[in-house]
């Protein structure tokens, strides 16, 4: 069973979960070279309304990160508690995601990558979206493999 | 007296029952702002020649109670909306159409009614907010946006809380400083939702909304409306209670910018809006006896104390320790225990407040020191904001 809720694509964001599900991150890039979140429309440092999409590394860190204990949606009630992250992508947006996966002790310029989840149930899949998962360095790898933490990281992922 | 009737003062405040109120219409708690605010400014309704009308998260009122008051002569009706920062808009709006001369006395209202009978105020707030929204939330990057889980103002404020603690060392134990010094307050204010006093502990042990928030870190959900008439100078010293004369306005909005370098969390818009009007004041931030700081969370009081000027960027932790901001404190601060402790009425929480502190209104809560007070409003996530300095004196009479 998928631990996500149903996402379906509408047409305007079509080809960004094309991309994810053949794993890839697809952001905008604007005349100016700047790269916009996926979402963007104009690119605020040029006049020509142009955005082109641009698949980018998936490589980011952590900028911030809540614990979420109380669900904000009744939607998300049987996944708390879960990690939502504010991620600064190496190409330099900023995405809001979930954080999944086994976790270390959270701190500000931690490693992230991306990876790509299914949404929906077997009843009815939906699209494969973008969720980040931490690049663990060698000295958090015992930590991670703490059984605490393995508890934690399948609550989260089977919330 | 043209200069004078050009010089906009607070002449009116009306304030509803507050809180767990249920079975009325927002329009019809509206109506009763605006009417105890024109009679506490001993006018009556027709005098009014401008309304502005602000809407909560229920979005349920708007320019069609200028007809449900009666009012059928008005030079300025408009709705306001930038969200928590809208009461300051409004009041800098009035000002401006008074000293225009586009019109002379202006009611400003705020109603709202999210919280329902038997739902806590979490679910009432977020199914009032989700309302809004087109159906079908988990559509296109807005689904993708819910999977993320930062579905709600409670997490968005915890990115940029815990941002702060990472970036200068801030810790909840601060936060809860905040949270208990306004509680103190509350105890004053017979309007206030939680009167019974709170420790640091009590705060520390409550349960976790979204990490680094407690629960009392934050504001409460409430049902009511409050209103506030605008008008001259030479009208509002005839009127039956002490004018609050505003000095100064700002207001200054910075939508977040989610890319590399973004300073979204850890300054706000306050850093550019507080200055303003407090130029326009002539006034600096050691002048203010009184400041009545937006408090959708602690960390909103924080970063804008921090913002203001008060301390340096960073030091807002160690500033609001030690029972500053509480009374007997060096800073009185959201004196009725703000949206913490006392109601949820977004800008019009520390707006009327700080109309009862200038007044000396304030009874068990009043300030020692009343001649200069700031209010801040705050919207969005720390996106919006505004800020009003008030006066019980004329300016340059201080």
């Amino acid at each position: 069973m998928s631990a996500y809720l149903l996402v379906q694509r509408d047409d305007s964001s079509a080809d960004f979960f094309d991309a994810a599900g053949r794993g890839q991150l697809q952001m905008k890039r604007g005349p100016s070279g700047t790269v916009l979140p996926p979402h963007a429309r104009i690119d605020p440092d040029s006049t020509t309304p142009q955005l082109h999409p641009m698949v980018v590394s998936g490589q980011g860190t952590i900028v911030s990160w809540s614990v979420v204990h109380q669900a904000p949606h009744p939607a998300l009630s049987d996944a708390v508690p879960y990690i939502s992250a504010l991620v600064e992508l190496a190409e330099g947006p900023w995405l809001i995601v979930r954080l999944v996966g086994p976790t270390a002790p959270l701190h500000s310029g931690a490693r992230v990558r991306a990876r790509f989840a299914r949404t929906g149930t077997e009843a009815q899949w939906g699209e494969v979206v973008p969720v980040f998962e931490l690049v663990a360095s060698p000295a958090q790898r015992s930590e991670l493999l703490s059984p605490s933490n393995v508890a934690d990281a399948a609550r989260l992922e089977h919330g | 007296m043209s200069g004078s009737s050009r010089r906009a003062t607070i002449a009116g405040l009306g304030i509803t029952e507050m809180g767990k109120v249920y079975g009325r219409s927002t329009t019809s708690l509206a109506i009763d702002a605006v009417r105890l605010a024109v009679t506490d400014a001993g006018l009556v309704l027709s005098d009014l020649d401008g309304l502005l009308v602000t809407a909560g998260v229920t979005d349920s009122v708007g320019i069609g109670l200028a007809s449900a008051l009666g009012l059928q002569q008005l030079s300025v009706l408009n709705e306001v909306k930038a969200f928590g920062a809208s009461a300051g808009v409004m009041v800098a709006q009035a000002a401006a159409a008074i000293a225009a001369g586009s019109a002379t006395t202006v009611a400003c209202v705020f109603a709202d009614t999210p919280l329902k009978p038997k739902v806590s105020a979490g679910q009432s707030w977020g199914s009032s907010a989700s309302r809004r929204k087109a159906p079908g939330a988990a559509r296109g990057y807005a689904g993708w946006s819910l999977v993320s889980g930062a579905a709600s103002p409670n997490i968005l404020y915890a990115l940029c809380t815990r941002r702060h603690m990472e970036r200068y060392g801030t810790t909840s134990t601060q936060l809860a400083h905040i949270a208990v010094a306004q509680r103190s307050w509350a105890a004053g204010n017979p309007l206030a939702t939680h009167r019974e006093p709170m420790t640091v502990t009590e705060h520390q042990a409550s349960r976790w909304i979204a990490e680094p928030l407690h629960l009392l870190d934050c504001c409460l959900v409430s049902n009511g409306a409050v209103a506030v008439v605008v008008t001259g100078a030479d009208r509002a010293v005839y009127g039956p209670r002490p004018p609050v004369h505003i000095w100064g306005y700002g207001q200054a909005h910075a939508p977040r910018h989610m890319h590399a370098g973004s300073q979204w969390g850890l300054v706000t818009p306050a850093a550019r809006s507080g200055p303003q009007a407090m130029r326009m004041a002539g006034i600096g931030v050691d002048d203010i006896d009184v400041a009545e700081l937006y408090d959708c969370y602690t960390y909103t009081v924080l970063v804008t104390l921090e913002d203001y000027g008060f301390c340096a960027k960073g030091e807002g932790g160690a500033f609001v320790s030690d029972g500053r901001l509480a009374p007997g404190g060096a800073l009185a601060c959201n004196t009725g225990g703000g949206q913490l402790s006392s109601f949820y009425m977004w800008g019009f929480t520390p707006l009327s407040e700080a109309i009862v502190q200038a007044r000396g209104d304030g009874g068990a809560r009043q300030a020692p020191r009343n001649d200069v007070l700031i209010v801040s409003g705050n919207g969005g996530i720390l996106e919006h904001h505004s800020t009003l300095v008030l006066s019980p004196h004329e300016r340059g009479s201080a």
